[in-house]
């Protein structure tokens, strides 16, 4: 699915965790940006930018001071976040370093899954899905041990607004399941 | 000899025997370099010498890995900081892979450290902090914050490790800290012995090396080592192989001399008798008196050769035939005593210079020095039996005092020593004086740089501009600390400094404390916040359960003391910070990458109980106020010197013939030096104290001797040896691997051939 940046296409993630009642959400546009930085721009229910490059990841959120988190001491997000710039480059000999990596396809939808080497990471991570069709990502899905997050990914996500692990898990199935 | 002569010298070198082995079992030899620094005279001064030796600063080793790729070598350096994190010898070790983990112990405290809450309570900020997890929830940082969400929902641990960072950090390669280029990784380590206790350095430096050994496997990378415990073994080591080596070469030379100048073995082995009972006298003395002897001083100390040993060549010189030695020791007494008297008076002005190392040093040679003349004066002539007169061997001696006596010795020539010392003063380059300690000290000024290298490396503080906060008590000081966040806000503000570090930061005073704990919400009101705050959120009403125990323990907790980080990083940054001295509690402030002193001076001018320290400065003020010191001593030593000579010759132009080459001999000592570019120091002086001595022993052997002909080979004889000797010792110094050693072996060995020659010309009256 390795793509020519400028990419951006618009999400919608889903957050199951211990300390929530119900999934936490948050839409808006994904981009990949020619300068190689991931930029994650949340419009609802609130307003944030998230600017991941190589450096770390700064947070932008109305109304409050500007939050950075340099990579540097903080080496599992940076294997994570290497990781991800490294599926969207289509880079998989580069992944291969931190995380197994295996890919399952069924006509024209795919499925690729990240299990990460490194044991600090691994308790945090238990997986990293990627789920496909064509060349289109459709769906991002961070497996964690007390949680998980689904990232919706083009412009009609098919489901209810609060939507149980279950259907989001159909949802992105689907296209590996179809024909 | 006779019988008698016999069982003296057998019991003589018993007594030796026994001597050496009290000395070698009580004297401790210490490489604690402030044994050489001068005392400190303020607060500013104390701290510069307390930063050398005794600040847990001081027992931190900086270590770099390198002569393999990075990435070889960043897992070397896990395996190695892995290694010694398991050492008995070292306290701590960081690279860089692991930011220093709050201890589980301490974590309600951090609503007693972090200043959060000073202006808004918990409980107001709570619903917003809550807001903002949910966000963070679904965000990239997400996975990495859920983990701590229900113990520490206001984030309290960031904030604080954030605020604990070091201001800037080495660059990171694989997750190590690196050099800017990428060549070396970097580790720090403390040894748990302190600086100056060179056993335990030496056992910290082994284990290491057997680490590195262990965890390198077949690699070829090496280590290099740099800190102060490392100086004082490279010290400790070079003093000692090199003290062996010259002590060996000079013993040879000295016995091949004097075989040579009196063709009896025997005189080449009483020879040393007196200089042997001289040193271990003086070892002793320091022993006793002082309980460990400097390296150096040790290395000084054996410079005695140079004096001591020209006692016995003055009685060997002039037996005569015709005379018993007793007679020939009575006849050579006068000058030998005036030459005794006035060197042991140059030395006690070092006695109290408040230079321990010095004082050391003085009393080595005081002692040394009075013991090998009454060895010389009451136990060598039972013990040389008579001689015909050596001289006679050398008919040479004779036409060497004719040709000399017949030389041209215009007075107007002399003018040309304070000529041209006038000249080097006003064109010589450079400073007279050194004032720059790290060059007095015997550290390799190539392992000062690297160290200062290494540093910038590290991102270490700023070195040279320092804050002091004194008071009374650890909690007086604290909260003048506390007092200080607003004016240092102001300075980072202003752009005069980038970032400051002190330890109330990590150890609040009791008092905010206190304020703090009584600003903690209850439990019920606490719950009564978050179940409003959750109600219409996306959190469980009950996920915070382990964030309300924590608060419940902080309210209630024992007030957080130093005692509580021990075992942690943070220890060390606080005990180095927060200190009593002498009855009295200091805080250091540091700063890092100053922009502005003069503006940062200025700002903190206006605070109570700081002091702003420049150290450099103060170090520069310590060695110059010493040397002030030092030489107002000298000069009241001068003064009684001058006495001593008047009343034991008792005419004027004697005292002035015997005092001319000494004096002119010390003008052109540093007339070469200066015209050299050599700043002079500490050592200089002591050097030009010993020169200067040497050249009074000349100059009365020579004035004594002017009236008869035959005395006057014998005592040109004598000198000859005794000149000739000395200078084997100090030209073999001049060749020494450390400074110091050079510049007196330097200095000594001009002193002692300007001596010889002037007191030949000057102080012996024209037949």
């Amino acid at each position: 699915m390795s793509r020519e940046p400028p990419v951006s296409i618009p999400f919608r993630e889903y957050r199951f965790s211990r300390v929530l009642k119900r999934p936490a959400s948050a839409s808006g546009m994904l981009e990949y940006r020619a300068d190689g930085v991931l930029v994650r721009d949340v419009e609802l229910p609130y307003r944030e930018r998230t600017l991941v490059s190589g450096e770390g990841v700064i947070l932008q959120r109305e109304g409050r001071a500007e939050r950075r988190f340099p990579l540097e001491r903080a080496p599992q997000l940076r294997v994570l976040l290497e990781g991800f710039r490294a599926l969207l480059d289509g880079r998989l000999s580069t992944l291969r370093n931190d995380f197994t990596v295996r890919l399952d396809e069924a006509g024209r939808g795919w499925t690729i899954t990240l299990t990460p080497l490194d044991a600090t990471l691994a308790r945090r991570l238990t997986a990293l899905r990627i789920d496909g069709t064509g060349d289109q990502p459709t769906c991002l899905e961070i497996a964690m041990p007390d949680g998980a997050s689904y990232t919706l990914l083009g412009p009609t996500p098919r489901v209810r607004d609060v939507p149980t692990r279950a259907e989001l898990e159909a949802t992105c199935r689907t296209p590996l399941a179809a024909p | 000899m006779k019988s008698r002569g016999w069982a003296v010298l057998a019991a003589w070198c018993l007594a030796l025997a026994a001597a050496a082995i009290a000395v070698d079992e009580k004297l401790v030899i210490s490489a604690d370099l402030r044994l050489f620094m001068p005392a400190p005279r303020d607060a500013a001064q104390r701290l510069v010498v307390r930063s050398v030796g005794e600040s847990p600063a001081s027992r931190l080793l900086l270590l770099e890995l390198k002569g393999e790729p990075a990435a070889r070598l960043s897992e070397l350096s896990k395996a190695l900081a892995g290694s010694l994190a398991r050492s008995p010898e070292f306290e701590f070790v960081a690279n860089g892979s692991e930011t220093p983990r709050f201890p589980e112990s301490l974590l309600p405290y951090r609503y007693l450290i972090t200043d959060a809450f000073d202006a808004a309570s918990l409980t107001t900020e709570l619903p917003r902090a809550l807001e903002d997890r949910r966000h963070d929830l679904t965000s990239p940082l997400g996975s990495f914050i859920e983990e701590w969400l229900p113990r520490d929902p206001t984030l309290e641990l960031l904030r604080l490790a954030e605020r604990w960072q070091p201001h800037r950090e080495p660059k990171r390669v694989g997750g190590v800290w690196f050099t800017r280029d990428e060549k070396r990784a970097l580790l720090v380590a403390a040894t748990r012995a302190a600086a100056f206790d060179t056993a335990g350095q030496a056992r910290a430096l082994d284990d290491l090396n057997a680490r590195l050994r262990e965890v390198k496997g077949a690699t070829r990378a090496t280590l290099g080592i740099n800190g102060a415990g490392y100086y004082a073994r490279i010290i400790r080591d070079r003093t000692q192989s090199e003290a062996t080596w010259f002590g060996i070469a000079a013993t040879i030379g000295l016995v091949a001399l004097l075989w040579f100048a009196y063709r009896r073995f025997r005189f080449a082995l009483l020879g040393a008798l007196p200089l042997v009972s001289g040193a271990l006298a003086g070892l002793a003395a320091v022993g006793f008196l002082f309980g460990s002897v400097h390296g150096i001083t040790l290395a000084f100390g054996f410079t005695l050769i140079g004096v001591a040993q020209d006692y016995p060549v003055h009685l060997f010189s002039h037996l005569r035939a015709t005379e018993s030695p007793y007679a020939t020791a009575r006849r050579v007494w006068p000058p030998l005593l005036t030459g005794v008297a006035s060197t042991c008076i140059a030395y006690l002005a070092f006695l109290v210079s408040g230079v321990t190392g010095l004082a050391q040093l003085a009393c080595l040679t005081v002692t040394g020095l009075v013991v090998a003349a009454l060895t010389t004066r009451f136990a060598l002539p039972s013990l040389v039996g008579a001689d015909p007169e050596v001289v006679e061997r050398f008919p040479a001696l004779g036409r060497i005092d004719i040709a000399s006596a017949r030389l041209p010795r215009p007075a107007a020539l002399l003018a040309v020593f304070p000529l041209s010392f006038a000249a080097a003063l006003a064109f010589a380059p450079g400073a007279f004086w050194e004032d720059d300690l790290s060059r007095v000290t015997p550290v390799p000024p190539a392992l000062l740089r690297a160290d200062a290298e290494l540093r910038s490396e590290l991102a270490t503080p700023d070195l040279r501009t320092l804050a002091v906060v004194s008071g009374p008590t650890e909690q007086a000081v604290l909260e003048d600390l506390e007092a200080l966040e607003p004016e240092l806000a102001r300075a980072i503000e202003a752009g005069h400094i980038a970032a400051a570090d002190h330890a109330a930061r990590y150890l609040p005073s009791e008092a905010l404390q206190r304020r703090r704990q009584q600003a903690l919400p209850d439990e019920t009101s606490l719950r009564a916040t978050l179940a409003a705050a959750t109600q219409n959120s996306d959190f469980e009403p009950d996920a915070f359960e382990p964030f309300i125990a924590d608060v419940a323990r902080a309210r209630v907790a024992p007030l957080l003391t130093r005692t509580a980080f021990r075992g942690t990083p943070f220890d060390l940054r606080i005990s180095s910070a927060l200190f009593a001295r002498d009855g009295e509690w200091h805080a250091l402030v540091s700063f890092y990458d100053v922009k502005d002193a003069g503006a940062l001076a200025t700002q903190l001018g206006r605070v109570d109980n700081l002091t702003l320290l420049d150290l450099k400065r103060a170090s520069e003020e310590l060695v110059s106020s010493q040397r002030t010191y030092i030489i107002a001593c000298l000069g009241v030593a001068t003064a009684l010197l001058v006495i001593v000579i008047s009343l034991a010759l008792r005419r004027a132009s004697r005292v002035l013939r015997v005092l001319a080459p000494m004096v002119l001999t010390t003008l052109l000592i540093i007339t070469v030096l200066r015209a050299a570019g050599v700043s002079l120091n500490l050592f200089h002086l002591i050097s030009l104290i010993l020169a200067a001595g040497l050249g009074l022993d000349y100059a009365l052997f020579f004035e004594h001797s002017a009236a008869d002909a035959g005395e006057r080979r014998r005592t040109l004889h004598a000198l000859l040896v005794c000149a000739i000797s000395t200078l084997l010792v100090f030209a073999m110094l001049a060749f020494s691997s450390t400074p110091i050693l050079r510049a007196i072996g330097v200095t000594v060995s001009i002193g002692v051939l300007s001596n010889f020659f002037l007191a030949l010309l000057v102080a012996r009256e024209r037949a």
